[in-house]
């Protein structure tokens, strides 16, 4: 395995590591930019434009690049977050050339006033499948009340409303900022020709501008940056729902603090979907249909989320339950024996997700956009072999799970109020 | 591409399938226990799925807790799984901790405490995993599809109908356990960085001594109506075809897996093309291909909005009609490519292989080489595609929909 990289004139990185055993090639664009890039009056654009990217260039129409991946045996695929939008495909080694011409032309797409409006149709019918499915929209009410005031509160997807109102012309003028070519970083890893890559980045990229972009770290005050000891409540009544769907945000470090590996950890321990501290209290009694623990990370903010389901008579119960047990963690720690099964199995996972290809692309390259920073599967397993029980207690110190934090209901479960004070309640039915 | 492949059978019936993968660091092993849903019986659908979870609540020496501790010491990333006709107990770590994996699947199989004081936590949890599959709608639609389109009890869903589980006792637990969990008819197959001699001892010494029981037999009853509409307060209408096309035993199959794939296989696809590019009528459509040992079903799904479904049905019956006499060289092509990198790729992932040469076994009573997939693709042509759909064009189909509005079919079908 080894790591190379070089930047073209304009800006435009490009990395890999290189594996001498894979079978394939994995390459991907990634694209510095999501929803937190939007404004109120965009909301929903890098998502669209994201699909919009495959219908077109000037030379290219839509079915030719679905064909031509298809020729390719391509594996490929596109995904938009908070913080990127990412264009992947992995291939047999000898059609890695194609795959990375085919990825960065449609990235310099046409943008046709008919596929426009052909795929908005797209983007609201993918909105209502994610509504009508569980959480029913409680992960993006929960996001939106506990980032108020920071820029990753907007969902990712947008509104029908918000997509509805994007023009044409925003979203030219948002390709034309947030895609230049110092915005964009080319990874690749598996069996891969780095000398042609670059070759290969330089002929397809080699043109594109770059643009200087305001820095995107956000420095208000918010109880995603871990500010304020605020509790907010909210419920979103679906009468038609069979389980009631709970998402739980508190504050956890951010992708650059080096206590991130700690908070992985942690949440294993928490709520992983086994042997974890959930799974014995909610799991394996039948309690909840779904108990889990993660923590995210983005350049200036982190959570740990929580996310719960069951039957809604048993609900109010198990987030009481959920509550003490974070308390109780928060202010006793873990015992032994659970560090040392947490520590086996994140080892064991990264060893696991190391040896695909395709699962690494994701790992490096978002690690180097973000942080220019490279990580080897070896240097991830180190760190985890080496976290102690002090880590653990200053991580918990430093973002206590029992602080701040926004809980969102979905489901038949009626209005209720815990505590005797009123709760926000949204009232979301399909329309 | 150099394969190693590994087989043999113990004298109680047990397969053991293995491939080499040397440059992999992990191993992955998958049990393949022959106590799937069709074991279920009537008025007890959901017992597989409940025996299963119960197997999992200690063994051997190891308490529930023991047990999950183990595995987790081990590093294992360990499911359970039960499929129409197997549970499946299924395991992937770092290569050198498969000596300590192996006699935690032992106990598992054959030493199952199966608690009683745990029955009613066992049956929770799979009743909430019903209540869950109610909130996802596309689940519900190709489940209803399956009723309808396979014959009874290959139809009924392996998670179980909630009214049965409640029904369910300790005693039809340990009864299913004792009958279905057998040696003859278990495959045990592990891909990855293998020592396959060590293998074959550990296994031998793990399981050697167990004793075949009893065949068990399936009744096979009548398949359902042909079209199916499921009242759901959704904002989107989930649409599912079904068709009969050859299993994966008959050489037909790959004809027929190709002519699905030119359908709905890719996003250059006819699916993807005529109802998502060309009139954007919704986010996901597909054609795929679904096996059991005797026979096979093409499985076509939508998922649109209320106001869009009657169109998005027409345009996939009007695809599905047209597609014998049109495919093209291009098409099929690229159905090639495709194939032919998804097998390739597949040999960097133990847990694929390990699923995959059970599968082959499964079906075919061997294991196919990769040399002789890539080779019978090869032979794939536009000819061979278009005489296999003359003959056998989509005919006989069943359809599901799920949502607000019920739509129309045409005549022949909702008669």
């Amino acid at each position: 395995m080894s790591f190379r990289h070089e930047t073209l004139p304009n800006g435009l990185e490009v990395i890999a590591e290189v594996s001498d055993s894979a079978l394939s090639a994995s390459v991907g664009f990634f694209v510095n930019t999501g929803s937190r890039d939007e404004s109120d009056q965009t909301w929903g654009v890098s998502h669209f434009l994201e699909h919009m990217v495959f219908k077109g260039t000037d030379t290219l129409s839509a079915d030719d690049i679905n064909r031509r991946f298809d020729d390719l045996g391509a594996a490929a695929n596109a995904f938009t977050s908070e913080e990127d939008t990412v264009y992947y495909a992995s291939v047999l080694p000898e059609n890695q050339r194609e795959a990375v011409e085919l990825i960065g032309s449609i990235l310099r797409p046409a943008i046709r006033e008919e596929d426009f409006e052909t795929e908005k149709l797209v983007i609201l019918e993918e909105i209502q499948m994610y509504d009508d499915q569980p959480p029913f929209g409680a992960d993006d009410i929960c996001r939106a009340a506990f980032f108020a005031g920071h820029p990753a509160a907007r969902s990712v997807l947008g509104t029908l409303d918000s997509v509805r109102g994007i023009g044409i012309d925003q979203m030219r003028d948002y390709h034309r900022r947030r895609y230049a070519a110092d915005n964009v970083v080319l990874a690749a890893t598996g069996a891969i020709d780095f000398a042609e890559l670059v070759e290969t980045a330089k002929r397809i990229c080699g043109d594109w501008e770059p643009c200087p972009a305001a820095p995107r770290a956000c420095s208000l005050p918010s109880r995603a940056c871990g500010g304020g000891d605020e509790v907010i409540r909210e419920q979103i009544i679906r009468e038609a729902a069979a389980l009631e769907y709970v998402i739980r945000l508190s504050a956890g470090p951010d992708g650059d603090d080096p206590d991130r590996y700690a908070a992985k950890w942690l949440a294993m321990m928490l709520g992983d979907e086994s042997g974890s501290r959930f799974y014995w209290e909610f799991i394996d009694s039948g309690a909840a249909d779904y108990a889990s623990c993660h923590h995210q990370d983005f350049l200036d903010a982190g959570v740990f989320g929580v996310q719960l389901s069951s039957d809604a008579e048993s609900i109010e119960e198990i987030i009481e339950r959920a509550e003490e047990i974070l308390a109780d963690v928060t202010a006793n720690g873990l015992t032994a024996g659970e560090m040392e099964q947490a520590r086996s199995k994140l080892a064991s996972r990264i060893v696991l997700s190391g040896e695909r290809a395709r699962r690494r692309l994701f790992g490096v390259g978002l690690e180097w956009a973000h942080s220019r920073r490279y990580r080897s599967v070896a240097d991830d397993l180190g760190v985890v072999e080496t976290l102690t029980a002090a880590d653990l207690g200053r991580l918990l110190e430093r973002w206590p799970l029992s602080g701040s934090h926004a809980t969102v209901l979905a489901g038949p479960l009626e209005s209720t109020a815990a505590g005797g004070e009123p709760s926000v309640v949204a009232t979301s039915k399909p329309q | 591409m150099k394969q190693t492949l590994y087989s043999a059978i113990l004298d109680n019936g047990i397969i053991l399938l293995g491939e080499e993968l040397p440059d992999l660091e992990s191993v992955a092993v998958a049990f393949h226990v022959p106590a799937g849903g069709i074991h279920d019986g009537p008025g007890r659908c959901g017992l597989a799925s409940l025996t299963s979870e119960m197997m999992l609540r200690g063994a051997g020496t190891r308490d529930s807790r023991g047990l999950i501790e183990d595995f987790a010491m081990a590093g294992i990333n360990w499911s359970n799984a039960v499929s129409t006709t197997h549970a499946t107990y299924f395991g992937a770590m770092v290569a050198r901790r498969l000596p300590e994996a192996m006699p935690i699947y032992a106990d598992i199989i054959r030493r199952p405490l199966l608690p009683e004081d745990q029955f009613e936590s066992g049956q929770q949890v799979v009743l909430q995993g019903l209540a869950g599959t109610d909130d996802d709608p596309s689940h519900r639609t190709l489940l209803a599809l399956k009723k309808l389109a396979f014959p009874a009890p290959w139809g009924l869903p392996s998670e179980g109908l909630a009214g049965d589980v409640e029904q369910l006792t300790p005693a039809a637990v340990s009864g299913f356990a004792h009958r279905h969990v057998r040696p003859d008819g278990m495959i045990v197959a592990a891909a990855g960085r293998l020592d396959w001699p060590d293998f074959v001892t550990r296994m031998e010494g793990l399981f050697a001594d167990w004793q075949p029981g009893e065949a068990a037999g399936v009744q096979t009853g009548a398949r359902g109506g042909r079209w199916q509409h499921v009242e759901h307060d959704s904002q989107q209408t989930h649409i599912a075809i079904a068709w009969s096309v050859p299993p994966y035993s008959s050489d037909d199959s790959y004809e027929a897996t190709a002519a699905l794939s030119v359908l709905g296989g890719g996003t250059s696809s006819r699916f993807f093309t005529e109802v998502r590019e060309r009139r954007g009528l919704c986010y996901s459509v597909s054609a795929g291909y679904s096996t059991q040992r005797d026979f096979a079903s093409a499985i076509c799904y939508a998922g649109t909005s209320s106001e869009r479904a009657q169109q998005t049905l027409d345009v996939m019956l009007e695809e599905i009609e047209r597609l014998p006499a049109s495919i093209t060289d291009a098409e099929l092509g690229r159905v090639k490519a495709r194939a032919k990198s998804g097998l390739v790729m597949q040999q960097e992932s133990s847990s694929s292989r390990a699923g995959g040469i059970a599968r082959q076994w499964y079906h075919l009573g061997r294991v196919r080489s990769l040399a002789d997939e890539l080779e019978r693709l090869d032979r794939l042509s536009v000819s061979s595609v278009r005489n296999w759909l003359e003959r056998n064009p989509p005919a006989d189909l069943s359809i599901v929909s799920l949502g607000r509005n019920p739509l129309e079919v045409p005549r022949e079908l909702s008669a």
